[in-house]
Formats: structure tokens, C-alpha cells, sequence
């Protein structure tokens, strides 16, 4: 048995057979991992300055606002369909955009279909780097290049979804069955024949889930995307804040809110049927 | 006929997987592969529809040279040769007829086969084959929801859909049960008899390849050790020799010292 420098201060537990053979559990790692992690959090209350003080003090004044909010003002109601149905068509048409244009990098980008190991990496490699890009930040771009309103919230999403479909669809094509893909070859069929029939049918319950999960997610990331401009929601919910007509933002968060709890209910029971 | 003329292969790690192979095997032949694991049965005999490269000597088959090929050339050559695999290769998310139906993939225009769509003769076809080797009734079940000897007939079925002329199969039975091995050994025989179709088996069982093959070929590190009749050889010599002394005729390994 090979003991490291921890397992010489904590020794391993000894287990005895009756008839004298002996069998070893080597201490848990857990505590090395437990004080890292409280060393890190008491690091980064000291570099972000938080402030407890403040956080008791001031709290109240979250619920203030909150309650200002209610009753909502259902007269501004007529005004917010419009914004919403345009969040949800751009979340819904980026989502779908993004994520069909992310299947063949996704392809290029995994181990077991594409030979190459350099269109791997740099395949991979964009995926990271679209994914790094915040869509808050993709969006206020895409309004310099495409003008306000939802074209550019749209492309946002659109640049997210790819970056995000792409990354998960690749990871499910790596932990493929291959089997059925060697049977495809030893057969005569191209690489991509291969593919369509043997990794498809074992992907795409997941390709499909993932997709919807995106969209749902991006219903919420959608709404914020009118304080740059973007067009949707959020556009109002920035204005009505800035006026502090409260109960009008009352109104919005419970219409996003009933909006966003519709999709993710019927996404969640789609989802359980796929996988 | 598949003509091996010393073959070798050398992998990229430098590992020698073949060593001066020389084999002729007819069209029709049931041949047995026998030998420990890692002797190079599955190399030997993945070398012929070239899933493996051979390094060195010439590998013929019908006349044609294997390493010759590439591409379409290759790609149409293994249309002719079926392989079973031991852990049965199949597409588990879908229906049985549907693998077997995989198996006209290669002929198809691409978008018949992205969309899934066949023609009622192709599903015909199918469903004859599955027939052959007794799962018709399976036909429209998930394959996932079948035991291991009816998925391993499924993959039968399925190189039978390709029309070959020689099948390979690497250790099809090493995942089955003594009965159930007995009668995908059984299929193998009758699909060998009545459409005279060649076969080469690995397997790690001597009472079946006894039983089942006519032609028994050892390997030991790579070299063809023994080559001879399945009926009226003296086994335990034999044995001895392919498995450097550590099984017996039954299988059974041999206590040491």
C-alpha cells in the first residue's frame, strides 16, 4: 500500500479477517477540502468588503420597495403584452436559431467523431470563448451593429444558445455508445452515415431536453436584455424603475413571473417524456 | 477466399500484434480462432475488413489486396463482410427491425437515411432476416429490452440484411450464458451451412469451437501456433501448446506448481 505524507499523520483504518489477513481504508481527504474552502470565503469577504452592518441596516429598505409594489397596477397591464410577447419571441426564435446552428461544431468538436485533434481544440476553444462572452455584453454589441429593438436581443440569445447547446451536445456525443459506430463502419458506411444512425438516436433525447432547458432559461435572460436596448421587457421594467412607479414594476414582475412559471412547467413535463 | 501472406502488423507503441501470418481460408469455411487474451485473435481478424491495418506482407481477398483500398473502394469492399461484436453493437434507444434496417444505410441517399425513411421492401428484407435467426416477433420491440442472446442474434440479423459473403465475429458468445452461447453457436453453424457463407469466429470457449467450427487455428503472441481439423486432432497436446500450458480440454485452467 502507498502512503502519502496525509495518510502518515491520519492513519488509515485497519480492517482484521479472523483468519489474520488484513484489508486498509485510507483516511477521507474531505477536511483538506472543507478548510480550503471556509480559508477561501473568509478571503473574499475581506476583498469584496462586505459588510454585515450594512446588510442589517439597509435591508429594510428592500421590503419598502417591495411593498410599494402592491398592489400591482393592473390598468398598465394592456402595455406589457406587447413587450412580453416580443421577449418570448426573441428568446424562443434565438433558442432555436442557436441551437440547430451549433450541431455540426458540435460534432467537429468531439473526440470520438471528429479524427482531427486540432479542429477539436479549436472547436473547443470557441465554444469556451462564446461562452465566457456574458449575453448582456452580446447584446449591447449586436445593438451598436443591428439598431435597437429585437433583432438585437434576439442575436444575443441566439450567440448564448449556440455557445451553450454546443458545449452539452458535444460532452453527450463523447459519452456515446461507440459500439453501434464501429458496427456502422465495419458495414461500409461513410463517418457522417455512421452518425446519423448510430449517435443521433442515442443523442437526441438529450439534444431535445437541453434545448428546451435553454429556452426557459433564456425567457428570464431575455427580460433583462432591454436595459441595453435590446428590445423586450426589460426595456420597460428599466423605465418604470427609473420613474419609481412601482406598482407599474409590480405589475411586470408578476406578469414575467406567471409567464416564466407557464414555460418552465411545460418544459419540465416535455423534458421527463424525452429522457 | 481470404489469403494471408506473411502478414505482420506493428502497432504505433511498437507493440508486435501479428507475426508472419500465412493463412488461406476458402469460401464457406467455419474457422475458430482460439488463443489467450491478447495473443492478437481480435487483430487477426479485424485485419481482413481493415478496421486494423496490417504493417508488413500482403492480405488478399477474392484476389483483391485489402491495403490497397481506401475510401469508396474500401467502403464498398466491406459491404461484402459482416462482423459481430462482442458486446453486440446495436442502437439500444430503438426498435430491433430499425438496427437491422441500419444495415442498407451505406446504399441509401443521405436523407433517406437522416429521416429515417425506408422502403417497404428494405423493411421486407429486414424482417426476413430477423426471421432467420428465430426473433421475427421481436421485430417492433426497443433493443435494450432484450437479453443478450436475442440482441446478439439482432446483430446477426443485421449482417445477414448486408448480403455478405464472409462474416466476422469477435468473441460473440463471451457475454452469453453456456445455453444461450450454444444456440447463437447453433445460428452461426446453420448460416454457414445453408447460405455457405464464410466464418471466423474468436472465441475463448474450446468445447464450443470444438463442437461448432471445422477448422480450428491457435494463436499464441501473435503467431499461428496450430491449424488443423476441428474433429480428430490430439487436443491436449495442442491445447497446451496454444495456451502456454494452462488449460485444459474442458477450459478448465490448470493449477500451477
Amino acid at each position: 500500500m502507498n502512503l502519502t505524507f496525509y495518510d502518515k499523520i491520519f492513519k488509515p483504518r485497519e480492517y482484521v479477517l479472523p483468519n489474520g489477513k488484513k484489508a486498509y481504508k485510507k483516511a477521507s481527504r474531505a477536511p483538506i477540502y472543507a478548510i480550503l474552502i471556509l480559508a477561501m470565503s473568509a478571503l473574499s469577504v475581506k476583498i469584496t468588503g462586505f459588510d454585515m452592518e450594512v446588510l442589517v441596516s439597509r435591508i429594510g429598505q428592500f421590503f419598502v420597495i417591495l411593498g410599494e409594489m402592491f398592489p400591482p397596477n393592473a390598468d398598465y397591464m394592456p402595455k406589457i403584452w406587447e413587450p412580453l410577447f416580443d421577449t418570448i419571441k426573441m428568446s424562443l426564435l434565438g433558442s432555436v436559431v442557436g441551437a440547430l446552428l451549433s450541431v455540426p461544431f458540435a460534432m467537429l468538436a468531439s473526440t470520438n467523431v471528429c479524427p482531427s485533434k486540432i479542429i477539436v481544440s479549436v472547436m473547443r476553444v470557441m465554444f469556451s470563448l462564446i461562452r465566457t462572452l456574458p449575453t448582456i455584453v452580446i447584446a449591447l454589441v449586436a445593438t451598436l451593429v443591428f439598431g435597437l429593438g429585437t433583432l438585437a436581443g434576439t442575436v444575443a440569445i441566439a450567440v448564448f444558445s449556440f455557445g451553450y447547446i454546443g458545449k452539452l451536445t458535444y460532452e453527450e456525443i463523447e459519452t456515446v455508445d461507440m459500439g453501434a459506430f464501429e458496427a456502422m463502419q465495419a458495414m461500409g458506411a461513410t463517418r457522417s452515415e455512421a452518425f446519423i444512425s448510430a449517435i443521433v438516436p442515442q443523442v437526441l433525447p438529450f439534444y431535445l431536453s437541453n434545448c428546451l432547458f435553454n429556452f426557459e432559461g433564456n425567457v428570464r435572460y431575455a427580460a433583462v436584455l432591454g436595459y441595453v436596448g435590446a428590445g423586450g421587457i426589460g426595456l420597460i421594467l428599466n423605465e418604470k424603475i427609473s420613474w419609481r412607479e412601482y406598482p407599474s414594476v409590480g405589475m411586470i414582475l408578476v406578469a414575467l413571473f406567471v409567464t416564466v412559471f407557464i414555460i418552465e412547467t411545460v418544459s419540465r413535463a416535455l423534458r421527463k417524456k424525452l429522457v | 477466399m481470404i489469403k494471408f501472406e506473411n502478414v505482420g502488423k506493428v502497432y504505433p507503441n511498437g507493440f508486435e500484434g501479428l507475426k508472419d501470418i500465412n493463412l488461406e481460408i476458402e469460401q464457406g469455411e467455419f474457422v475458430a480462432i482460439i488463443g489467450l487474451s491478447g495473443a492478437g485473435k481480435s487483430t487477426l481478424i479485424r485485419t481482413i475488413n481493415r478496421m486494423h491495418d496490417v504493417t508488413s506482407g500482403k492480405l488478399t481477398v477474392d484476389g483483391v489486396d485489402v491495403m490497397s483500398l481506401s475510401g469508396k473502394t474500401l467502403r464498398r469492399f466491406r459491404r461484402k463482410i459482416g462482423m459481430i461484436f462482442q458486446s453486440f453493437n446495436l442502437i439500444t434507444r430503438t426498435t430491433v427491425i430499425k438496427n437491422v434496417l441500419t444495415a442498407f444505410v451505406p446504399d441509401m441517399p443521405w436523407y433517406r437515411s437522416a429521416f429515417g425513411i425506408y422502403t417497404k421492401e428494405e423493411k421486407i428484407k429486414a424482417l426476413e432476416c430477423l426471421d432467420k435467426v428465430g426473433i421475427l416477433d421481436k421485430a417492433f420491440v426497443r433493443a435494450d429490452q432484450l437479453s443478450g442472446g436475442q440482441q446478439q442474434r439482432v446483430a446477426l440479423a443485421r449482417t445477414l440484411a448486408q448480403n455478405p459473403q464472409i462474416i466476422l465475429a469477435d468473441e460473440p458468445v463471451a457475454a452469453l450464458d453456456p445455453v444461450t452461447a450454444n444456440q447463437v453457436m447453433g445460428d452461426f453453424k446453420r448460416i454457414n451451412e445453408d447460405m455457405n457463407i464464410t466464418i471466423l469466429i474468436n472465441i475463448h470457449h474450446i468445447d464450443l469451437a470444438l463442437k461448432y467450427a471445422n477448422r480450428v487455428i491457435g494463436i499464441r503472441e501473435g503467431k499461428i501456433v496450430f491449424d488443423g481439423p476441428a474433429k480428430g486432432t490430439q487436443w491436449d497436446e495442442v491445447l497446451d501448446n496454444i495456451y502456454v500450458g494452462k488449460v485444459d480440454r474442458e477450459g478448465n485452467l490448470q493449477e500451477e506448481g
